[in-house]
């Protein structure tokens, strides 16, 4: 009897991943732990090893479907075992069809037909079909006749049975179009057609269109987001949409911390001044458990624990992992958990387990050269912190104007939770630990 | 129009006859009197003594049977990996084995030379090798190195040795479906045939090749070939009706008696019925007819009780004296004979059935106890022809034999997978006559086709085309149910008999496999049948002959043989005969590879079509609408032929294309009339006439154009025909499509009675009207 190969459930919210790639063939003989292919998910792409020893005897699941995970993708056995009747997989996403891409975007508007992008970035693979995408209805005749004069069929209004398209209907629109006067080069014609660019979009008051003016609408041509800036898009307008947020600033004096930070990084320890605000945030969350919360509006849910985001730029978008547990770790722990999560997020390697459960994100622009800026909560938290750089400024100490490296922090948080007044505590609270050297001096 | 080669009208008499009969109710007994069992006591011998055998004969049928019983036994020793030559061969196929009846095939072949025919059964190894082997050891040296070519051999023993094992070679080659098989693989253990050697098949349905026999006894009886037929069958086929109507269509009175003229001649035909007792496992003289001996049958066919014996079929003398004498009999016009040869097979129906179920052993034992190989062997020892040590000679040089060829044949080529529908149809036809059969005796020309400005209805374009074509080529018969002195049900074929006479033109028993299966084995023998259904509903009492026998033997044969025959079968429909008499059902048979459909809509059409079908090798289903026998139209004087597998375009249009047959197309005409009238919608329609094979091309082309295609018939929508078109545009010319291609057809129903239900439920020309519209 073969073994099956199951979908992993590589993060606790996942419900269905796509394989990305086979890293084995039908018939190949795969050794336990062996990587038999690689899963994208929501935010990176994970590897799944085989957890037996045998030959690779079918593939049930081919590359860029959405199947559950828990779902049989695969077996393992020995030759000539017979295979157990496994449900088919889901169907694959929409196939660019030349047909689909000729419509182009307007097609797109009328029904979101999904594309495949043909090379595959970490992290950004194919769309999720519709489910049930709206008809767009036209015959096969009128398709082809839309698609031989290179424009767009779906701006075109169908008088056949059930609004159809028909071929008649494509010429009433040529003819009114004026698509005799259009001036086109063949080879421009041949290449809109390939690429489904509209050549009515391209005319020219008297001149002809060339291969150029194709090109550049090849280059305007919407394309879809990667995987992970839709994740980045649906969750951030999540936020907006149901977070109400409100923005408290305050300039924080790291002179005396960066002198010694300085100090102790002469001395070969490795803290940078992000953990230093890591530190002083946990430590705050934990004083103001209400801002360690999150909320649907009915509801309010603390979180014993305080699990901190961190926002990570990586090539192409933005990740967060989360330092877990954090009010358990010293600050060196947190330093170093903090410098691995950075890596394997600039690697791509992070699991999506250490991309979830946050309940409290810190997200530094400070070597960016900002003066200020406010940040977008994660969906589910309750607050994010977005620091600015560090710069000399002239402030007023004892009545006197002094230099000083001060660092602006706004506090975004979700107004359904917390007020005006608490934020301004629990700001001022991390301003005043971030000031306090000897507090730090006993972590150090 | 008459072919010059035709012979100017003769001062025959006609062959029109009136019925006279009277009332006669007087007391009288009917006398079926008797049939003779087991009379032949013969020794070898007496018989040796008498000169009624040679010694070198008496050793052939030893040889023969042990040929047999050889293969046979290689066959179940195959299965259990037992035969040594061939220790690691995997057979697939059948094992029917007739082993402890070689004694039927043996004795009953003998006599036969090479000019008479057989037909056997699933279980016909042992027919089929004694036919070869008779056939072979009587042949001329010509015939002997045309059947080994390449044969270095000096002598005409080692010639008829060589041919012998190759004869076995093909067989085996055949058994194990390879290329260098008679059929080339194709026909296999329950098909095979060697039509060089007069044997027309072997056939897997029991019963099957019964009419067929009796066609080609019908054929050497029309050729007054000297030749006799010996069909061969199990006693459970004649449980089945199609071996009863054979027996039936076979002693028709008018063969023989004043309906005959002056060629009096009962067919020459034995039907021998291996009665080997069961019927696959059941009983068929104890359990599941009323007879002890199916001998008896014959008592009901023909006053001479078909001159019916039962015959030891253990004893192989007593078999070939049997049938030497029914071939004296058929040979002199008095067949035909039925031999009831009673023996027994030692083995079940296969290599799967134990036999445990259904028998004892000490049955077997008793008839292991009179094995005919064993007697034969005792006989051949009293005689003196051979001792001991000469039969062990004769049993090696078998064996030897048997496994040279069979090695052979287990290392020989299988047939290439590409050539899968290789034979499927021959592409050969009729084109010129040959001079001993263009000579035409016409007694009376057919003077009543009115042609009026060139115009002849539909019915009688058929009757010029019979007509012409029976003119052309004397191997051309006609026959059906009421056809001759009637004309047929719908007077299509009136005047046929007065001008051919009832020799090519005879009313038939209302026997519809017989009417089928007597056309495929005349076909096979050399003539060019035309046969008639009077309706097409009865295509369902043939369809096994049509279906399984003409459909399928060139093919099975491995194009060893061609099937030129002429099913007309006429479909109703309109008249309110209600649901067995007005189905249109060409679906069926355009799913059944090995026929040509055809189905002409117009009388120049069923004219030519007719006449292409009439010349064309393959058997052609020739469909005529009854609805539209009285219509006219323009038909070409004399001889023209409308291609088989060409549509035609009966009006161009732009906007739709309407693809039909039948009388559809002529609704599809007045609809397309209507929709020029009522919407301006130009309209294509398309006359497909030929539907096996199918102008696709035609189709394809004119929806390419118009965009929109409603295919319609008469048939119900259910599997139609119109279906297989539909979905061959849409995988052609999806591209091209601007709507679904819509199908019209009757209702999913029975045909009503009720003239109102019968409207309601065939197409209309509202109907497809309405299919254009909703597509536009």
């Amino acid at each position: 009897m073969p073994n099956p190969i199951i979908m992993p459930k590589f993060g606790q919210m996942t419900e269905e991943s796509a394989i990305v790639e086979w890293r084995k063939k039908e018939g190949e003989r795969v050794a336990k732990g062996d990587v038999l292919f690689t899963v994208e998910t929501d935010k990176s792409v994970m590897e799944a090893e085989s957890f037996f020893d045998g030959v690779l005897l079918k593939i049930v699941v081919p590359p860029g479907v959405n199947v559950p995970v828990q779902s049989v993708v695969g077996w393992i056995g020995e030759p000539g075992e017979a295979i157990p009747e496994t449900p088919p997989p889901p169907r694959p996403a929409a196939k660019p069809a030349t047909a689909t891409a000729v419509a182009g975007a307007a097609a797109a508007a009328r029904a979101p037909v999904a594309e495949t992008p043909t090379v595959i970035v970490p992290a950004a693979v194919t769309a999720q079909t519709p489910s049930a995408p709206a008809r767009f209805r036209i015959s096969p005749r009128a398709r082809r006749l839309a698609r031989e004069c290179g424009i767009d069929p779906t701006k075109i209004t169908g008088s056949g049975p059930g609004g159809r398209i028909t071929e008649r209907d494509v010429r009433a629109y040529l003819m009114a179009h004026d698509y005799d006067r259009l001036r086109i080069t063949p080879a421009a014609k041949a290449l809109a057609i390939r690429e489904g660019i509209d050549v009515l979009s391209l005319r020219k008051d008297g001149e002809r269109v060339t291969v150029a003016d194709v090109e550049r609408a090849i280059a305007e041509k919407p394309k879809p987001l990667s995987r992970m800036r839709q994740v980045i898009a649906q969750r951030l307008l999540q936020s907006k949409l149901t977070q109400p947020h409100f923005y408290v600033t305050v300039s924080v004096d790291m002179t005396e911390l960066i002198a010694y930070r300085n100090g102790l990084k002469a001395s070969g320890l490795p803290y940078t001044i992000t953990d230093f605000i890591s530190m002083a945030v946990v430590r705050t969350l934990q004083e103001f458990p209400t801002v360690n919360s999150s909320t649907d509006g009915k509801t309010v849910r603390w979180y014993s624990h305080v699990n901190l985001g961190l926002a990570v730029s990586i090539e192409g978008g933005l990740v967060v992992p989360v330092i877990h547990q954090a009010e358990m770790l010293t600050l060196r722990e947190i330093c170093d958990r903090s410098k691995q999560l950075a890596e394997k997020a600039r690697a791509g390697k992070l699991t999506p387990d250490e991309m979830s459960g946050g309940t409290f994100t810190i997200s530094n622009m400070g070597m960016l050269n900002v003066e200020n800026f406010a940040a977008i909560i994660n969906p589910g938290e309750g607050g994010i912190l977005a620091v600015a750089s560090t710069q000399k400024q002239p402030v007023v100490r004892d009545d006197q104007i002094v230099i000083r490296q001060m660092m602006k922090m706004t506090l975004s948080v979700d107004h359904r939770l917390v007020d005006g007044a608490l934020a301004a505590q629990f700001l001022n609270s991390i301003k005043q630990k971030l000031e306090d050297l000897d507090l730090w001096k006993t972590m150090t | 129009m008459v072919t010059t080669s035709t012979s100017p009208a003769s001062s025959k008499p006609s062959p029109v006859r009136l019925s006279d009969m009277r009332p006669r109710f007087e007391p009288y007994v009917i006398d079926c009197g008797e049939i003779p069992a087991f009379q032949f006591k013969g020794r070898l011998r007496d018989l040796l003594a008498a000169r009624q055998i040679t010694a070198a004969e008496a050793v052939a049928i030893l040889e023969d049977m042990l040929i047999i019983r050889e293969f046979e036994e290689m066959i179940v020793k195959l299965r259990s990996g037992a035969y040594t030559p061939l220790p690691d061969f995997n057979y697939r196929g059948p094992t029917h084995v007739s082993i402890g009846q070689e004694g039927c095939a043996v004795g009953a072949c003998a006599p036969l030379t090479i000019r008479d025919k057989i037909t056997s059964t699933h279980r016909g190894h042992g027919e089929s090798l004694a036919k070869g082997t008779v056939a072979i050891r009587a042949m001329t040296e010509a015939q002997l190195r045309q059947r080994v070519p390449h044969s270095r051999a000096t002598t005409r023993e080692q010639l008829i040795e060589e041919a012998l094992e190759e004869h076995l070679y093909r067989t085996i080659c055949e058994l194990f479906g390879k290329d260098d098989g008679y059929c080339r693989g194709r026909g296999g253990s329950m098909h095979i045939a060697d039509f060089t050697v007069g044997h027309l098949g072997a056939n897997a349905i029991v019963g099957g090749g019964t009419p067929i026999a009796t066609g080609a006894a019908m054929a050497l009886r029309y050729l007054r070939e000297d030749a006799v037929v010996c069909c061969f069958a199990g006693d459970g086929a004649f449980s089945n009706g199609v071996a009863l109507e054979s027996l039936n269509w076979a002693t028709q009175q008018q063969f023989t008696n004043h309906y005959a003229g002056d060629h009096r001649f009962g067919l020459p035909i034995i039907f021998l019925v291996i009665n080997n007792h069961y019927g696959m496992t059941h009983r068929t003289d104890d359990e599941v007819t009323g007879i002890e001996r199916i001998a008896r049958r014959a008592a009901g066919f023909a006053d001479n009780n078909m001159h019916a014996e039962v015959v030891n079929g253990m004893d192989v003398l007593a078999v070939r004296d049997a049938v030497q004498r029914a071939m004296r009999l058929c040979k002199a016009g008095q067949g035909p004979v039925f031999l009831d040869v009673d023996c027994y097979r030692y083995f079940g129906h296969s290599l799967s059935d134990p036999r445990v179920e259904y028998r004892t052993k000490e049955e077997e034992a008793a008839w292991r106890a009179v094995d005919p190989i064993e007697t034969f062997k005792a006989q051949l020892r009293e005689a003196g022809v051979l001792d001991e040590a000469g039969i062990a000679a004769i049993e090696e040089r078998v064996r030897e034999r048997n496994a040279r060829a069979a090695k052979r044949a287990a290392a020989a080529a299988d047939p290439a997978p590409q050539d899968v529908l290789k034979f499927m149809y021959t592409d050969t036809r009729c084109d010129t006559v040959p001079a001993e059969f263009a000579k035409v005796e016409i007694l009376q020309p057919l003077t009543d086709l009115k042609r009026v400005n060139g115009q002849l209805t539909y019915k009688d374009a058929i009757r010029e085309a019979l007509y012409e074509e029976m003119a052309r080529d004397r191997r051309v018969i006609f026959y059906g149910e009421d056809v001759a002195d009637y004309g047929g049900a719908f007077k299509v074929t009136k005047g046929l008999l007065e001008a051919f006479g009832r020799e090519r033109v005879f009313n038939t028993p209302i026997s519809e496999a017989c009417i089928c299966g007597t056309a495929v084995g005349a076909a096979m023998v050399g003539l060019r049948p035309v046969v008639e259904l009077m309706y097409f509903d009865f295509a369902l009492m043939s369809s096994d002959q049509i279906s399984n026998q003409a459909a399928k033997w060139h093919y099975m044969s491995g194009a060893q043989t061609e099937v030129p025959l002429v099913y007309r079968v006429s479909a109703g429909a309109g008249k309110g005969y209600g649901g067995q008499h007005s189905q249109t059902l060409e679906a069926m048979f355009c799913h059944i590879p090995g026929l040509y459909v055809v189905y002409p809509a117009t009388p120049a059409d069923a004219k030519g079509l007719l006449k292409s079908a009439i010349r064309d090798n393959n058997p052609v289903l020739f469909i005529e609408s009854q609805g539209l026998y009285g219509m006219k139209g323009p038909v070409p004087e004399g001889d023209y032929l409308v291609p088989i597998g060409v549509a035609n375009v009966l009006r161009e249009g732009s906007d739709l294309t309407f693809v039909a047959w039948g009388p559809v197309v002529h609704d599809c005409l007045k609809a397309a009339e209507k929709l020029k009238a009522d919407r301006g919608v130009s309209c294509e329609v398309i006359d497909l006439r030929s539907l096996v094979p199918l102008d696709l091309e035609t189709v394809l082309r004119s929806v390419q154009k118009t965009g929109r295609c409603v295919v319609a018939s008469q048939a119900v929508h259910i599997g139609s025909y119109t279906g297989e078109i539909a979905s061959a545009i849409q995988e052609a010319v999806f591209d091209y499509l601007d709507a679904p291609v819509k199908r019209v057809g009757a209702k999913n129903g029975i045909a009503p009675q009720s003239h109102v239900l019968e409207a309601a439920f065939l197409p209309s020309i509202q109907d497809l009207v309405d299919a254009a519209t909703a597509i536009l």
